[in-house]
């Protein structure tokens, strides 16, 4: 097999912290800075019958993440991604509304590593 | 009005890649640097490899995709993408579509195709797949954009997933591409 660099960790990240406004927490570039990968959440202006199906989507690659042991975090906050889950039988991961890039960072670099064996391969 | 690339989702979550395939643990960042620099903002695609045929699939060409289940399941998520399109087109803002060479389902201008491939695996590593042509995802997702009367948006593939990979020549051309 090739060498694969993933980090098993992924977070669900709202729209404004991946494209934020001025002075706003910038929360893709701590996340690529601490290995993390991302599924963005659809902006909150998006129609309703837009925003509904892409949260269902959302919930598709949480679960299969999920079931797979990669570890799961949520940064901000987005309406029906809750009710998106739980119709897949999934809870809200534990989650940070950070005020800072700092703060997000802390919360990050406080969560466990990722499991071992997923890392050298021993489970899949 | 507002620069939107609709990137594919591996490129910022490389744990959708299919094993082996990962050339990051998250974010592809000369991507982000690049769209970032330019001012234009990300907006993810999902990932329909992975939502349909999982984290374990094995590595697979144009050929063993194009099915009518697989082209069914692209057909159902696409169709709120080309939706967001449409919707930041009636904002005026301006779309493109960032996919990745060599993909079978991401693949802009190159995809991976061996009409051969099937059953038991028996071919080398390396073996030739590379080919022209557009991933099964692209296709549909510019289907649906047409469907809905939306201007096609413009489309270009990163290239870290081919063998002749050269970083400056792919700065070089989104470079190019962002600034048309």
């Amino acid at each position: 097999m090739d060498v694969d660099q993933r980090g098993f960790r992924v977070a669900l990240v709202a729209d404004e912290l991946v494209n934020p406004a001025a002075g706003g927490t910038d929360a893709l570039e701590v996340l690529r800075a601490e290995d993390w990968g991302v599924i963005q959440l659809p902006p909150a202006w998006y129609p309703a019958d837009v925003a509904a199906p892409l949260l269902e989507q959302t919930a598709e690659h949480v679960e299969e993440f999920a079931r797979h042991g990669y570890q799961l975090v949520l940064i901000g906050h987005r309406q029906g991604l809750e009710d998106a889950l739980r119709h897949a039988g999934l809870e809200l991961p534990d989650a940070v509304q950070p005020n800072s890039a700092d703060e997000l960072r802390a919360f990050l670099q406080a969560r466990p590593p990722a499991d071992a064996a997923l890392v050298r391969g021993e489970i899949s | 009005m507002a620069r939107i690339a609709f990137v594919a989702h591996c490129l910022l979550n490389q744990n959708s890649k299919v094993a082996g395939g990962a050339v990051c643990p998250g974010v592809y960042s000369p991507l982000v640097d690049e769209l970032r620099a330019r001012g234009w903002q990300l907006m993810q695609m999902p990932c329909p490899e992975m939502t349909f045929t999982g984290l374990n699939r094995f590595w697979a060409v144009r050929e063993q995709y194009d099915t009518v289940a697989h082209r069914r399941h692209c057909r159902r998520i696409v169709e709120p993408l080309a939706g967001a399109m449409a919707a930041h087109l009636e904002r005026g803002d301006e779309v493109v579509v960032i996919g990745v060479e060599g993909s079978p389902s991401m693949g802009v201008r190159i995809t991976s195709s061996d009409p051969a491939r099937g059953g038991r695996p028996e071919w080398a590593d390396g073996a030739p797949e590379l080919a022209p042509g557009q991933g099964i995802f692209l296709e549909e997702l510019l289907a649906a954009v047409a469907e809905r009367g939306v201007p096609a948006p413009r489309a270009i593939g990163v290239t870290e997933s081919l063998p002749d990979h050269d970083q400056d020549a792919q700065t070089t051309q989104l470079a190019t591409f962002l600034e048309q």
